[in-house]
């Protein structure tokens, strides 16, 4: 029996590497294509987004081509998974951008488009988008070749401030956020935005982003006794640890969330402390059955189960890149960073299919719609508590 | 094979380079680092940079922890604080990109310094924690000591600027980068031919009989500490130029992990352990990526479901290396070096 010593072992795994090294397959650009470039978290502590965003991608992709495409031109996702670290997504954004003609991007957090905005700014041929909505990016002139498919964080603040301002007017507030650059992005212009609304913001509290035990938190929410509480920088934990404890203190406070915090798979797993938990959230359910929905009607055929809230970011996002790409190409420009951006913005009350409730507008770099869902733990469903609410500028 | 190395005088004898062999490997090795940007398209140009970047601070944290036997899991902090200070002197004061490159690196020289002063009287895993509180003293200070930092935000670097020229791209920063990191690792093998780096290996293998030796541990310890974060300091500071941007989440608690990681991997007290370790680490996870690539046209949506299964395979190649190869990829150099000496009889 022949059996391997430890130098032929290390020898094959050194072999393994080098022979990795030769891409034996590499997506070349065809000719008429227009393809999507993504640097998606597909693991690490971001990947249960990633996943879903590049599903909610693809499948955009795939409806578009089965339709002929964008003006005859097949659309194609390249992309690779980057672990949520801004190295790697810099990494894979330089690969594909090399190996692929490339036009549009996809991003997977606020570090890495902080990270490349001056890259796309001396290419001028990419327009990006992507999983953050850092208010820092909603600034056209600093990042003019990028966008967001949804409210930024300051604007989905806003969004629930207006809910909050007629549900109860002058209501007493408390705003809960990780110690964290994306828990810390909306809170100092939403006290500001809360105060000229005639809301009381009576308390801050910050967490670290991986706080388990927040009981002295939860006191300090019982002194300040919010008629609501916002939870902003997380995606499911300290949340439910937060409400068990207010609600066994006998606290009153409606809480609520950001978009990241709203995937009705998370709180279906929590059960009955995540009832009434309220937030906004700039698209609708996979579940929502309205006549006036029928992307979503497709895609719940093409999945026949639950697609989380980042897929409908990521469809949303595919398809703004895709209809900007289409007026461009109608307007017989070339695609580029600029072309591509004018043709964004010139979106003007377009209809998503009914991912979107109302037609939407593309402004600047953000599309500032939301509206304010409501959890149902006997139905195990996110509900719609408010009609859409469109931003003013 | 070589029959022996004839070595006439001590400075002979304590050579870098001793044979032609050697001096011929090194000399293809500089050409190739010479023609490389030349050769290379923008992708492995950036990777390039990024390993000479991790290749200087895996050198930094081998000194300390690989020579001097201090564990620290502060290097990522250290690297901050130097991608910091560039980012403070780019835009505040307006300094030359080179100084403000050796301003980080002096300046997290003094913060390590300060962060060492604890390992005179705690080693090993205490060491280790203590370099870990020293991290997230570190990191509260970069988020809110908001006038120097910017807070949670952050810092956006301008491009560093030689004579005029503007070195944005990795092609230019690459000639930057890669001579820099050179030197550093140049500095790192001479640093152990001298008195300074052999006291470093006494305290490590017995510090008390260090001390006996006449050796004073606290100055040598906070030296080794010292020089270690300058090296952290320095590649941070390279980093701030090579990334434009730094943020308190810039360089996580994960990466100072890399960096321990790098070194074991590579080998622990040599300085080809700390290249070929930051090398491993940095472009393993690129190269396993090809994997996908070939898996792609039988494997329906392979990016997405095979993903996962790379980053287990990753820690697997760590596991097998730690079992197999205790000593490192520097020990695999060695017994290869040996194989073509002793060639051809076998070891």
């Amino acid at each position: 029996m022949t059996s391997l010593n430890r130098r032929q072992i290390m020898g094959l795994a050194a072999g393994a590497g080098l022979a990795s090294a030769f891409p034996g397959f590499t997506a070349y650009a065809q000719e008429k294509e227009i393809v999507i470039g993504g640097s998606i978290p597909l693991t690490g502590v971001f990947a249960f987004a990633g996943v879903a965003i590049e599903a909610g991608m693809s499948d955009y992709v795939k409806l578009t081509n089965e339709a002929g495409g964008i003006a005859g031109r097949k659309l194609r996702l390249a992309y690779e998974d980057t672990a949520y670290k801004v190295d790697t997504s810099v990494a894979v954004f330089n690969k594909l951008t090399t190996q692929n003609d490339i036009h549009l991007y996809y991003g997977d957090s606020t570090g890495f488009a902080k990270t490349i905005n001056e890259e796309l700014n001396r290419r001028g041929t990419i327009l990006m988008a992507g999983a953050s909505f850092g208010s820092e990016l909603n600034n056209p002139e600093k990042y003019p070749f990028q966008f967001m498919a949804g409210p930024d964080y300051v604007e989905m603040f806003a969004i629930l401030l207006e809910y909050i301002a007629k549900a109860q007017p002058g209501a007493k507030l408390v705003f809960v956020n990780s110690d964290t650059e994306f828990g810390r992005d909306p809170i100092e212009a939403s006290v500001k935005r809360a105060k000229e609304m005639g809301l009381d913001v009576v308390a801050q509290i910050v967490t670290p982003p991986t706080a388990v035990d927040v009981s002295t938190e939860v006191l300090k929410l019982r002194r300040a006794n919010p008629d609501f509480t916002i939870f902003h920088g997380y995606v499911l934990a300290p949340l439910p640890e937060f409400m068990s404890q207010a609600k066994q203190l006998g606290l009153k406070t409606k809480f609520m969330g950001t978009f990241w915090s709203m995937d009705n798979s998370l709180w279906a797993n929590v059960g009955a402390p995540a009832d009434g938990f309220m937030g906004v959230m700039p698209y609708r359910y996979y579940y929502d059955t309205s006549p006036d929905a029928p992307i979503l009607e497709k895609i719940r055929k093409l999945r026949p189960t639950y697609q989380a809230t980042g897929y409908m970011q990521g469809f949303l996002t595919a398809m703004l890149m895709g209809e900007a790409a289409k007026r461009t190409l109608a307007a017989g420009k070339e695609l580029n960073g600029k072309t591509l951006k004018a043709a964004l913005n010139s979106i003007k009350d377009f209809d998503t299919g009914g991912i979107i409730g109302v037609p939407i507008s593309v402004p600047g770099n953000s599309v500032p719609v939301g509206r304010i869902y409501q959890f149902n733990a006997a139905d195990k469903q996110m509900k719609p508590a408010s009609d859409w609410i469109s931003l003013k500028k | 094979m070589r029959i022996a190395t004839a070595k006439e005088t001590y400075i002979a004898d304590e050579g870098l380079l001793v044979t032609a062999t050697q001096r011929a490997w090194m000399g293809v090795l500089l050409a190739m680092l010479v023609l490389a940007p030349f050769m290379l398209n923008q992708y492995w140009l950036y990777l390039a940079c990024l390993v000479a970047i991790n290749v200087a601070s895996a050198t930094g944290l081998n000194i300390l922890t690989g020579y001097t036997g201090l564990v620290s899991l502060g290097q990522a902090a250290f690297m901050a604080v130097g991608a910091y200070t560039v980012a403070f002197f780019e835009g505040q004061v307006g300094t030359p990109f080179l100084l403000n490159i050796l301003a980080a690196g002096l300046v997290s020289a003094l913060v390590g310094v300060l962060v060492g002063i604890p390992s005179l009287r705690v080693k090993g895993l205490y060491l280790a924690i203590a370099t870990i509180a020293a991290s997230v003293i570190l990191h509260f200070v970069f988020t809110h000591w908001v006038s120097v930092t910017g807070g949670v935000r952050g810092i956006n670097v301008a491009p560093a600027r030689f004579f005029g020229l503007e070195l944005a791209s990795p092609f230019a920063l690459y000639f930057v980068i890669v001579p820099i990191t050179c030197l550093m690792v140049l500095g790192a093998a001479n640093l152990f031919r001298t008195r300074i780096g052999r006291a470093f290996i006494a305290i490590r293998d017995r510090d008390i009989s260090a001390e006996v030796l006449g050796i004073p541990l606290l100055r040598y310890k906070l030296m080794s500490f010292a020089l270690s974060s300058f090296y952290a300091g320095v590649a941070g500071g390279m980093w701030a130029y090579f990334f434009r941007v730094v943020t308190p989440e810039s360089f996580p608690f994960a990466t100072s992990i890399f960096f321990l990681a790098a070194v074991i991997v590579g080998g622990l007290g040599t300085i080809i352990g700390s290249v070929l370790g930051a090398a491993f680490m940095t472009l393993v996870p690129e190269l396993l990526k090809y994997v996908v690539d070939w898996l792609a046209p039988i494997f329906p949506n392979a990016g997405a479901a095979l993903s996962p299964v790379r980053t287990i395979v990753f820690g697997a190649l760590i596991i097998l290396f730690l079992v197999f190869e205790p000593h490192g990829l520097a020990e695999m150099v060695r017994r290869a070096r040996r194989f073509f000496h002793l060639w051809p009889f076998r070891t």
